[in-house]
């Protein structure tokens, strides 16, 4: 690879890229000349550049061992076979032997003037020799006192800015301001060294350059390594002719001398043709590092022959280099933690949700005012929670979904490549390109997913990339610059490391809750099965009982509750209801409410008086709640059976080849009126005959008017066979209620 | 059908239409409804349930407690379910929530901000 001693973006010429298909006879003369090219001595040309003269001397003697051919001339003197001493004047020797004793790199320029005309002399050291270059200053572009008074300015303009942008964009046009380049561009490169223009500032009727990426050849390591030592580069006019050192080797080592840090080195041939191409007459770059690495440069142009800002501007515009790279890693990083502070407080907000309402933390996620959505920047989100897929915004499909994030989790968890990480699943690409996806609780299969569509990378480079040719062995620079746009399709943008880290978070934590959710609620139905429910069936002489409870699949409690109490009179009182609402409250309300309903009838005054009795109970305690029961009391003896009813659905009675509505002794909801006296009707249960209570779970369903139901169950009822369970069993499987309720059904028989 | 409560008036008398399933998930959309209503301590107040497609028990209980509150308050509440409405209409009579509040045939109601 050629040299680039200038450090603009398109430095160099293009790396042959790799060949389409493979071309072995090809392939070995790129490689040839990439060997070559590694080995061009690009810090050791041998020749300066002709803006000013460099004297390599000894210390402390000062004698002159090298100097460029131009050395006499630029200085108004000859220097051979002198030693500085005897060119300078006597206060400039001082202020130089003073500069040699301090450290070097923070000496300030010294201007002389050995033959009347004045210059800056920069000093640097290589090997055992100091170098001096000597910049007139005539003939120099400045900037003005003006602008340097504006450093202070341009110094808080440049630690303002709280994004990457905003950096950039102040430094390219405070280096524009003070070097007067036509163009500055500020060029980041990234993890393989390909470059893209992120901020310019130019002369108004040049072309932008503004987004344009360049191959990592145009730079190569060689030349990158020297930059991230020497921040700054000048060719003040390209079309120089060099200027040779003499002797070409130095007298005591036998080797030429190492130009590295030398201001004035001269670069490449190839290198000038590739800026001739690009119609560029002068140039300058000046690195841009992060924590010592290489991050980017400042690059500038001209367009209108030879520009040379003075040494202080470019001193000063180096400054403005160094004091962004200071503040690159924490403007990069000021605008990643305010990123990763929303998310995290969307995180705590998610987690709030379902610390609030952990038997429910579905709903948490998906229904409430942050959704897991908010997360962070996604255009759709899967919850996937004991079994149930919620899908929000932009996703595929959900059978896919439940395909495909399993696969993502096998696969790492984080794709920004969908097609290419997960097979067979190239199809999603546009809507989900980019999946985030974590496991919830573990072996449940629970999920939470993020997607991110498809995101068309369009990359437009300085030229297509594949132009450069290898002739006769050597690399020729680009002559093409014409944009080269390609696009990059199936990825999506990249998943931050904070926001991977957040969506972990939530999951460890729900999967937590849920893990808690499910203890309590093991806990809690063992609970209501003790308070609501019959361990098991009592054994009534002469009655044969069927009883069946399911309760709801919703994550919720309902408020059904039956029960069977023998009675002192050897009656057996059969008791079903249901409190209006859901939740534990309903579960409390419903267990109270059995009680004293038990209490009630063991007076054995009759289920109207108990539901009397209830009503009262519910109004004076339980204000505001409702609910509603149906009490029939047998006497298993003779059949008889009176049954009352406070506001329930109507208990089916099957007999004499039929079965009808008990519509009777009926009375309102208990709790609806503070005091209400019930009413019960008396009927008779034969032998064979059946009476069958069922709550609201088993005829609730949305579209079917309810009337519907109660005819459906009335209908299986008198279809049914068998003892009262096989009846209730059927009952069920008939009706097949959805399971957003409880379903209660009891079934009683004389035997 | 979207849920949604609505407020709407008749005769200058301030309503509430009910459109929807009222039911466990929705029921605290009324409530809120008509706590919002009776604050504004009105002569009258009228639940319209003629587009109400379906109600639980959670819905009926709702009912009640607006019917208590608004007796607490002096407010004549009235319920408005026609016959033909049969899902809403049965589960009003097996409750028999009319021995609470009046529970009338006639949707009268005509759309529109109370007051406006």
């Amino acid at each position: 690879m050629t040299s680039t001693p200038t450090g603009t973006p398109t430095g160099t010429p293009a790396d042959p890229p790799p060949s389409p298909a493979p071309d072995p006879v090809r392939r070995r003369v790129d490689d040839e000349a990439l060997a070559r090219c590694a080995e061009e001595p690009i810090a050791v040309p041998g020749a300066v550049q002709p803006h000013g003269a460099l004297l390599a001397v000894t210390e402390p003697g000062l004698e002159v061992v090298v100097a460029s051919a131009n050395a006499a001339q630029v200085l108004g003197t000859d220097p051979a076979g002198r030693t500085l001493a005897d060119l300078l004047a006597p206060a400039e020797l001082d202020r130089l032997r003073a500069a040699l004793a301090a450290d070097l790199s923070e000496a300030d320029p010294l201007r002389v003037a050995p033959g009347g005309a004045e210059l800056d002399l920069v000093l640097s050291r290589s090997g055992d020799l100091l170098v001096t270059e000597w910049e007139p200053v005539a003939g120099a572009e400045q900037a003005g006192a003006a602008w340097h008074r504006r450093l202070p300015t341009v110094l808080q303009r440049l630690s303002a800015p709280t994004s990457l942008e905003g950096l950039t964009g102040v430094l390219a046009r405070e280096v524009r301001a003070l070097t007067g380049f036509d163009r500055v561009m500020v060029y980041r490169f990234d993890a393989e060294w390909n470059g893209e223009v992120v901020a310019e500032d130019r002369r108004p009727d040049l072309e932008p350059f503004l987004g344009l990426h360049y191959p990592a050849s145009d730079i190569p390591a060689q030349a990158r390594a020297l930059y991230a030592t020497n921040w700054m580069r000048l060719i003040p006019d390209a079309t120089y002719t060099p200027v040779p050192l003499e002797p070409p080797l130095v007298p005591d080592t036998g080797r030429p001398l190492d130009l590295s840090g030398a201001m004035l080195r001269s670069v490449s041939p190839v290198h000038l043709e590739y800026l001739a191409n690009m119609g560029v007459t002068a140039s300058m770059s000046v690195s841009l590092l992060d924590r010592g690495r290489l991050w980017g440069l400042i690059a500038c142009h001209s367009y209108s022959g030879a520009h040379r800002p003075s040494y202080a501007d470019r001193t000063a515009a180096e400054f403005l280099g160094r004091t962004a790279s200071l503040l690159l890693h924490t403007t990069v990083e000021a605008g990643d933690r305010d990123a990763a502070v929303g998310v995290t407080r969307r995180e705590a907000d998610l987690v709030g949700a379902i610390g609030r309402s952990p038997r429910t933390p579905a709903a948490a996620l998906v229904d409430g005012e942050v959704t897991v959505l908010d997360l962070l920047p996604a255009a759709g989100a899967a919850v996937r929670l004991d079994g149930r897929l919620h899908l929000l915004g932009r996703t595929p499909p959900a059978e896919r979904v439940a395909e495909v994030v399993p696969a993502v989790l096998r696969a790492g968890g984080v794709t920004d490549a969908l097609g290419r990480d997960v097979p067979g699943a190239a199809d999603l690409a546009a809507d989900a390109s980019g999946v985030l996806a974590v496991e919830v609780g573990g072996a449940r299969g629970d999920f939470l997913a993020w997607f991110r569509p498809e995101t068309p990378r369009e990359v437009t480079w300085g030229g297509d990339p594949r132009t450069s040719k290898v002739t006769a062995g050597r690399l020729s620079p680009r002559r093409s610059f014409a944009r080269w746009t390609e696009t990059v399709r199936g990825t999506s943008r990249p998943w931050h490391q904070h926001e991977v880290a957040a969506a972990r978070a939530l999951a460890t934590h729900l999967g937590e809750a849920v893990l808690a959710r499910a203890g309590e609620d093991d806990r809690l139905s063992a609970a209501l099965q003790r308070t609501l429910l019959l361990e098991e069936l009592p054994k009534v002489p002469g009655v044969a009982l069927g009883a069946r409870y399911r309760p709801s699949e919703a994550d919720v409690v309902g408020g059904d509750w039956y029960d069977l109490v023998p009675l002192p009179s050897g009656r057996l009182a059969i008791v079903l209801g249901d409190v209006a609402g859901h939740g534990l409250s309903a579960a409390a309300v419903t267990a109270q409410l059995r009680h004293a309903l038990r209490a009630s009838l063991l007076r054995d005054e009759g289920p109207a008086a108990a539901l009397t009795e209830l009503n009262r109970l519910v109004g004076a305690l339980l204000p505001g709640e409702m609910a509603t029961a149906v009490v029939a009391q047998l006497d298993p003896a003779t059949g008889e059976l009176a049954l009352a009813n406070a506001g329930h659905l109507p208990a089916v009675h099957a007999g004499g080849g039929g079965a009808r509505l008990v519509t009777d002794g009926r009375g309102p909801a208990l709790g609806l009126l503070d005091d209400a006296d019930y009413g019960q009707t008396a009927l008779r249960l034969d032998a064979g005959d059946r009476l069958l209570l069922y709550s609201d779970g088993l005829v609730e369903r949305r579209g079917r008017p309810l009337p519907e139901g109660i005819e459906a169950v009335r209908e299986a009822v008198a279809a049914g066979a068998g003892t009262p369970q096989d009846v209730v069993d059927a009952v069920v499987a008939t009706l097949d209620p959805p399971g957003t309720d409880d379903v209660t059904v009891v079934g009683l028989a004389r035997v | 059908m979207q849920f949604a409560v609505d407020r709407a008036s008749v005769n200058g008398r301030p309503g509430l239409r009910v459109r929807g399933e009222l039911d466990i998930a929705t029921v605290p959309r009324l409530a809120e409804g008509v706590a919002a209503e009776l604050a504004a301590r009105p002569r009258s107040l009228v639940i319209d349930l003629t587009d109400t497609v379906f109600m639980d028990s959670a819905g009926a209980r709702e009912l009640a407690r607006a019917a208590k509150q608004s007796a607490a308050a002096g407010v004549a509440l009235q319920v408005v379910c026609p016959r033909e409405n049969k899902p809403v209409r049965l589960v009003i009579d097996l409750l028999e929530l009319h021995r609470l509040v009046p529970v009338v045939e006639v949707a009268g109601l005509t759309g529109g901000e109370v007051g406006s």
